[in-house]
């Protein structure tokens, strides 16, 4: 299995992004959204974010303001698949947070759960966890989401099932 | 208040002009508490009911910087609008009918502080800000008498003490966003933001690295406006305390002029209150072997200033050259214009050229081994803690180890331990100091000996007056017919003249500021500059409204500490730097002359490029 971090945008392509939104209104998210979404591990590390702030004028402090209270935007790098768990109202009462609670312990993470973070990637940088407050699918709650995709009336068991096959590399839905 | 009568279309109205208001000034008509008055359209409530006998309480406010809006304080209720309002962002407009202290409003002030007060540590009897914290006179003026919230953090925050000069405490926050836009609107550092949100929201740097880890520059004006103890200076009181106690050490002091404009404020005194005598007796009282004045040094500076700038008019040197006197002024430059670094001038700041000639003039004159020296400055400014621990800071170490054949580990630096303001008053009421009963006493000789050019270091545009009254008269060989120069005076942000010097104009620029110096660096780096000579400081209206003057420190309290720093220049009988007898004995005994090799040695420096991180 292949772990090392592989290179992240290069000046050249971050300046390519900064002119595409040139001029534009919200620039500095929409940059930030391209520009992590051009990273292989999907996250802006700090070489990323000064980058930014050179081309863009903006200072460091903003930019980091600004990642730090999007939840969109990841610090770290991020798992090859990405799961996430609602934990809004309804899937709460349907049992999501049991949900979650097998899912971290299926995945290592357990003790993510105490640190009062909504995120967490197993340490082979396979799976990324991460809790949202609510996809809007109330009434098929309880919802996960599995590399964008959205399943309704999750139990532990399907996950399980999913997590397995996603592990050894085999289909990516079931 | 004038009492007036005016015809209104609908009919008479009775009611009080605003005191203040000029004739001619659109006004508006409202009601405050049930009485009408009229007042000048385009006022918020907060600002157009002060004049009205009122005063709305606020927290987050901080006028002429900012209004977040954030903390909820200063609400009023007005007839019609759907929730309470904030007074400190909501315009007056014809006919709103206010209510200042309903018990809606009351209970809603009551409310908003007691949510603050949630997550705030009760540590007040051991807090730093004890008796001058605005969130506990708040709450002791909205008669706050319990707290009926719990607290919401889990785990405290990590304090960040990466800083020289500043610690900052995130548990202490209220997240009033003062500190945030007086470093981005005020300086244009942008060292901190708001990172996170909503319970784990805190004032942080980029990556949380810490203040003394990104591009700030210690200019301490976020403790200055913090209305908690959530950034504070780095308190060095007992590294002072213990150094005084010991007998081995002989301890002198600098004063900065700025302090001696200030530290009455701190001891209970009118602002700007003028204390130099007093001062110099508390320093002997707290059991200072010396009492020495920064100012010595300052007209020190303006010898070797003013040839360096005589020596790049006459070698072509690189210009305009500029000062540099104030720490933060120069890690700005470093971290954000490397490329100008040649524009400033080597000499080192008036504090680092005090403790380079203490441990080598002075303690070679008294015989003092420069070992068991101690040098404490007292400063108007943070940034001079980490300046006194810069490693080039060594002068005289360096001056002593060849000839007293020193190792690594004897290193010392030039000044040991720079206090603040705030932080001499603390120790001189620790020390049972009867400050304003004291009798006025005079600063030791030589290093106490200054001129009236020294003691407008402490104001905008005071360098700049007190190099012209010496290059002057260098250049000219002639007497200098008036020594004020005004031009130079005054809180404007960026101020010019134009000075004649026997037929060569000299254009001269002062700024105050960081957002300002940048103004002045853009034109340099795009070779535009028409100036000569450039006078930088950090801190609002100079060093008497620097980061560790006492708090508050605000616009009129700046113009008070200013008259008084004119005032003591105008009685001093020597006001030029070159006239200073004790320089020209320093000069005759010592140094030899301005620009020397021991000069170079000693009271000259470099810098270094730093880039932003």
């Amino acid at each position: 299995m292949n772990t090392s971090v592989m290179p992240a945008a290069s000046e050249q392509q971050i300046l390519e992004i900064i002119n595409r939104f040139q001029g534009k209104p919200g620039a500095l998210l929409g940059i930030l959204e391209t520009v992590q979404e051009s990273n292989p591990h999907k996250y802006l590390p700090e070489e990323t974010l000064q980058l930014i702030s050179k081309h863009t004028g903006t200072p460091l402090s903003r930019i980091y303001s600004l990642a730090t209270f999007y939840s969109f935007f990841n610090l770290q790098p991020q798992g090859e698949h990405i799961i996430l768990v609602c934990r809004g109202t309804a899937c709460h009462t349907r049992g999501s947070r049991v949900l979650l609670e097998d899912l971290s312990c299926l995945l290592d993470g357990s003790a993510f759960l105490e640190t009062g973070e909504n995120t967490f990637t197993t340490k082979d940088k396979k799976f990324t966890i991460k809790t949202v407050a609510c996809f809007g699918q109330c009434a098929l709650a309880p919802v996960v989401s599995i590399d964008g995709v959205i399943y309704s009336r999750m139990t532990t068991a399907r996950m399980k099932g999913i997590i397995e096959k996603l592990a050894k590399g085999g289909k990516k839905h079931e | 208040m004038e009492q007036t009568t005016v015809k209104k279309e609908e009919g008479l109205v009775t009611g009080k002009v605003a005191a203040g208001t000029p004739k001619g000034v659109a006004t508006c008509s409202i009601t405050v508490n049930g009485k009408s008055y009229y007042v000048p359209k385009g006022k918020t409530i907060l600002e157009a009911v002060s004049s009205l006998g009122y005063s709305i309480p606020t927290l987050c406010h901080l006028p002429e910087v900012c209004s977040n809006a954030s903390c909820g304080v200063c609400v009023v209720e007005v007839k019609g609008a759907k929730s309470l309002l904030r007074s400190c962002v909501t315009k007056v407009t014809e006919g709103m009918d206010i209510q200042l202290a309903s018990h809606r409003v009351l209970a809603a002030r009551r409310t908003n502080v007691e949510l603050l007060l949630a997550n705030h540590p009760k540590d007040c009897l051991s807090c730093l800000r004890n008796q001058n914290c605005e969130l506990q006179s708040i709450a002791s003026l909205l008669g706050i008498e319990s707290i009926r919230f719990t607290q919401t953090r889990k785990k405290p925050f990590p304090l960040d003490t990466t800083s020289e000069a500043l610690v900052r405490d995130p548990n202490k926050c209220i997240l009033c966003g003062r500190c945030v836009a007086v470093c981005s609107e005020i300086q244009g550092v942008n060292a901190i933001d708001i990172m996170g949100r909503g319970t784990k929201s805190q004032v942080a740097t980029f990556f949380f690295k810490g203040l003394g880890n990104v591009a700030c520059t210690n200019c301490g004006q976020c403790a200055l406006v913090c209305p908690t103890a959530a950034i504070v200076e780095k308190d060095h009181t007992a590294e002072v305390w213990k150094a005084l106690q010991d007998p081995k050490k002989v301890v002198v002091v600098q004063t900065a002029p700025a302090i001696r404009v200030g530290l009455g404020e701190a001891m209970g005194m009118e602002w700007g209150a003028l204390v130099t005598g007093k001062m110099v007796a508390a320093l002997r009282r707290l059991g200072f072997s010396k009492v020495f004045d920064t100012q010595f040094t300052a007209d020190l500076t303006i010898m070797e200033e003013g040839h360096e700038l005589i020596q790049r008019l006459t070698n072509g040197g690189n210009l305009p050259m500029i000062t540099s006197c104030s720490p933060g002024w120069i890690k700005f430059i470093e971290h954000f214009y490397p490329k100008s670094l040649s524009h400033v001038s080597t000499c080192k700041s008036p504090q680092q050229m005090f403790g380079a000639v203490a441990k080598t003039y002075y303690a070679e004159k008294m015989g003092i081994d420069p070992r068991d020296m101690v040098v404490v400055s007292i400063m108007p400014c943070t940034a001079k803690k980490y300046e006194a621990k810069r490693p080039e800071m060594m002068g005289a170490f360096h001056y002593w180890q060849a000839r007293l054949n020193l190792l690594e580990k004897d290193k010392f630096y030039d000044v040991d331990y720079a206090l603040t303001t705030r932080e001499l008053a603390r120790m001189l009421k620790q020390a049972s100091i009867k400050f304003d009963a004291l009798e006025e006493e005079e600063f030791d000789d030589p290093l106490g000996r200054s001129t009236g050019a020294a003691v407008i270091f402490g104001a905008t545009g005071g360098v700049m007056e007190a190099a012209l009254r010496t290059a002057y008269e260098v250049v000219t060989k002639k007497h200098l017919p008036s020594v004020e120069f005004q031009a130079v005076r005054g809180l404007e942000g960026i101020k010019t003249a134009e000075v004649d010097l026997n037929g060569t104009k000299l254009k001269v620029a002062v700024a105050h500021t960081l957002k300002n110096a940048r103004t002045l660096l853009e034109q340099i780096e795009k070779g535009e500059s028409p100036y000569t000579f450039i006078e930088i400081m950090t801190c609002p209206g100079g060093c008497l409204g620097g980061g560790g003057q006492p708090i508050p420190t605000d616009t009129e309290i700046r113009k008070k500490r200013a008259e008084s720093i004119y005032r003591e220049d105008s009685r001093k009988g020597i006001r030029k730097s070159h006239e200073n007898p004790a320089i020209q004995q320093l000069y005759k005994e010592f140094l030899k002359e301005p620009l020397s090799h021991v000069s170079h040695e000693l009271l000259h420096t470099h810098y270094k490029e730093r880039g932003v991180y």
